[in-house]
């Protein structure tokens, strides 16, 4: 009886331990997916799937921060205390040098079996998330800078979509004054200091066929042809094309002034299609088109790419799990999913063609070419400075508080320390 | 024997067994991070972009700042900012302390318009002046332009100094409510009779304003003006929430410069030398009052 009794604490013991086990099995892991543009909804949905798949794993979302710059605070200040809180977050196609250099990343070589994994990704986002031959991040989803305009309004006056700079300037100066509102803008950019005005800086910058770096991140600006880029703005501005506080034009103002029917050709980014033909409020539902960012004559049209990246955090305890989850939000059909429920841009451009998503949303067809023409902004593990240095006068241009050839040779002293 | 001690303490021993918990918390939270600030400010410690060896640096971070244009910039707006506000905000203090102090029937209305700019947090005053301050949408060129003030709406935000002067005015706005809340008090502590006296002894009442009230109110005055000159060194919510140091750099303060130097550039030592220049700059205003008021005590 004793010897019985002695048997069953032993398997009550061991069954005991055996659950313990699968209670330690059990992951929860804690992913930070950044603001409401990043579309935490559909992320949320992602996971659910998967945790559907895999019952030994918890997800919980976190999100915050309206803004690219935003977010790179608070996950400055997060993994600089090497706080273990979070395992995954989503960073901006400009931060994995950073964040690798910093050593807040896990590096993924040995989860997705080294830059190979990145073969099926359009090349501006393999080149982003390779970072020293190591891959520090993979693609959640791509973003880039379109040209949007009033169907209907270019059709009223006959107006083919502009190829060259000076051809927007004159079609927006005709609707203007065909249209006689003086609250209607031709042209919306934004020239506060964000993120979005680095791509303000670079975006004429490069249609006239110039870099801003060479491929190992050491910069090669042409000064002269930076200021004649920044004179195109400001030439629109003279001409009431721009208005005049355009250095006060944020990203969402651009957004919500078109979306008001308050401007006739606007750049802005991918997502912003979705606020136009959806929200409520807006008054441009069917009137708007989309069309590669035009260029200087002679020149080539290109964009600033832009979009999403999940990376491990370093300070993780539970890595191979993250990594995992990480690999299943960057695959195909993960992208499709994105790419069918929030219009969200796929970084594989096998997506772009599935008829699922062509059907979906048609205007991918056209947008795949403009992203594969995109152009990366610099990569460097001191992006905050470059990305201050640019931001910060470039909107000091547009406000007419520095010239442009002033402007851009400080952009030049700054950063010709910072990226060589 | 040493439990005999511990048991029957001489005075001496039980003081230092008295004081020893609130030197722990002082030593653990002021002096253990100023001291590893003032550390920090000696070495090479950029995470990103750096040599990555956090290497020991010497005196290299002050002599960079001192040659570091962005860093008198920020020292002189700091600066520049304190001296316009802080005067600003004793001066509209006073005088809604003195508004608040007449014999109203109902007092509590008062006191709770002058409380609420005060509760309210800074970076929403920056964002709601933001909004007052905007070109097309704010409320203050439509006042002005409804009243025919001016024919091209101003770019407040956009002009250096018209950008200052909207952050001065926010700031002043924002903070005076504390300034009153102080002197209100220190008003209600001057005794009626002297008033009373003066009265009786023809002084008018602009002579009583400045024989009485002054003098009686100075001990409140110093220490508003303390508070208020060291936060007034630290201004960063309202002019990050209204410019980001805008147009350029025209409006970026001490701390903003810190704070973009260590979150954005994630550099922490060339940082923490910055934090330690503010420091030492609030100090030697500090101790300047200080004596003041030892003076006058």
């Amino acid at each position: 009886m004793k010897r019985l009794s002695l048997t069953t604490l032993a398997t009550v013991a061991l069954s005991a331990s055996m659950v313990g086990n699968t209670f330690a099995q059990q992951t929860t892991l804690r992913v930070f997916s950044g603001g409401q543009n990043q579309r935490p909804d559909l992320m949320r949905k992602l996971f659910d799937e998967y945790q559907k798949a895999n019952p030994n794993v918890k997800i919980d979302i976190e999100t915050g921060g309206a803004t690219s710059e935003l977010q790179r605070q608070y996950l400055s200040t997060v993994l600089n205390a090497k706080d273990s809180a979070i395992d995954i977050y989503l960073i901006d196609i400009v931060n994995p040098a950073q964040y690798l250099g910093a050593g807040w990343l896990e590096p993924l070589d040995a989860y997705v079996g080294g830059p190979n994994a990145m073969k099926p990704y359009l090349p501006v986002y393999a080149q982003a998330n390779v970072v020293n031959g190591k891959v520090a991040a993979m693609p959640a989803f791509a973003d880039a800078m379109f040209m949007y305009y009033r169907k209907d309004l270019l059709e009223k006056y006959g107006i083919k979509e502009p190829k060259t700079w000076d051809e927007l300037a004159a079609a927006s100066k005709k609707i203007q004054d065909g249209e006689k509102n003086p609250n209607l803008q031709g042209l919306s950019i934004q020239g506060a200091p964000i993120e979005g005005a680095v791509c303000t800086f670079l975006l004429p910058y490069w249609s006239m066929g110039k870099a801003f770096n060479d491929g190992a991140g050491k910069m090669t600006l042409d000064k002269d042809a930076a200021a004649k880029g920044m004179d195109i703005w400001l030439k629109m501005v003279d001409q009431g094309v721009i208005k005049k506080n355009v250095a006060e034009v944020t990203t969402p103002a651009t957004v919500n002034e078109f979306k008001a029917g308050q401007v006739a050709f606007a750049i802005n980014w991918g997502f912003a299609w979705d606020r136009f033909k959806d929200d409520a409020d807006s008054q441009v539902k069917g009137k708007v088109g989309v069309m590669p960012l035009p260029a200087v004559a002679g020149g080539k049209s290109a964009t600033c790419v832009g979009g999403w990246q999940w990376a491990v955090s370093a300070f993780s305890k539970s890595k191979p799990e993250a990594a995992k989850l990480v690999q299943y939000m960057a695959s195909p059909s993960s992208s499709k999913f994105l790419a069918v429920e929030g219009s969200l841009l796929p970084t594989i451009q096998s997506v772009y063609t599935d008829a699922d998503v062509t059907k979906a949303v048609p205007w991918f067809k056209d947008a795949a070419n403009v992203v594969i023409a995109g152009q990366a902004r610099p990569i460097s593990a001191r992006y905050g400075e470059v990305s201050d240095a640019i931001r910060t006068t470039a909107s000091a241009i547009l406000a007419r508080t520095k010239t442009p050839a002033e402007g851009v040779a400080e952009i030049d002293s700054k950063l010709s320390r910072v990226m060589r | 024997m040493a439990f005999e001690k511990i048991r029957d303490p001489s005075e001496k021993t039980l003081a230092v067994l008295l004081l020893a918990p609130a030197f722990l918390l002082i030593a653990l939270i002021v002096v253990y991070p100023i001291g590893k600030l003032i550390y920090n400010s000696f070495f090479d410690l950029r995470l990103s972009g750096g040599s990555g060896a956090f290497a020991f640096v010497g005196l290299q971070n002050y002599k960079d700042a001192w040659v570091d244009r962005d860093f008198w910039n920020a020292a002189s707006n700091t600066i520049l900012i304190t001296l316009i506000t802080v005067p600003g905000a004793l001066v509209v203090g006073l005088g809604l302390a003195m508004l608040a102090n007449l014999p109203f029937k109902h007092k509590w209305p008062v006191r709770l318009a002058l409380l609420l700019p005060w509760a309210l947090p800074l970076s929403f005053a920056g964002l709601i002046f933001a909004w007052f301050f905007h070109t097309e949408y704010g409320f203050v060129n439509d006042v002005m332009r409804r009243l025919w003030l001016q024919s091209e709406p101003t770019m407040w935000l956009l002009r250096p100094n018209w950008a200052f002067t909207a952050i001065c005015a926010t700031i002043i706005w924002k903070t005076s409510s504390f300034m009153a809340l102080i002197l209100l008090a220190g008003l209600q502590m001057i005794p009626k009779s002297l008033y009373e006296a003066a009265e009786v002894d023809g002084a008018s009442k602009w002579q009583q304003f400045w024989q009485i009230t002054i003098p009686m109110l100075m001990p409140s005055i110093v220490v508003a003006l303390i508070f208020r000159t060291i936060t007034a060194l630290q201004t960063f919510d309202i002019p990050y929430t209204m410019t980001k140091g805008g147009p350029g750099n025209a409006t970026e303060t001490l701390a903003m410069l810190i704070h973009k130097t260590t979150i954005e550039y994630l550099d922490m030592g060339y940082g923490s030398t910055l934090a330690v220049c503010m420091f030492l700059l609030s100090m030697v205003v500090t101790s300047f009052y200080l004596r003041r008021i030892g003076r006058t005590a």
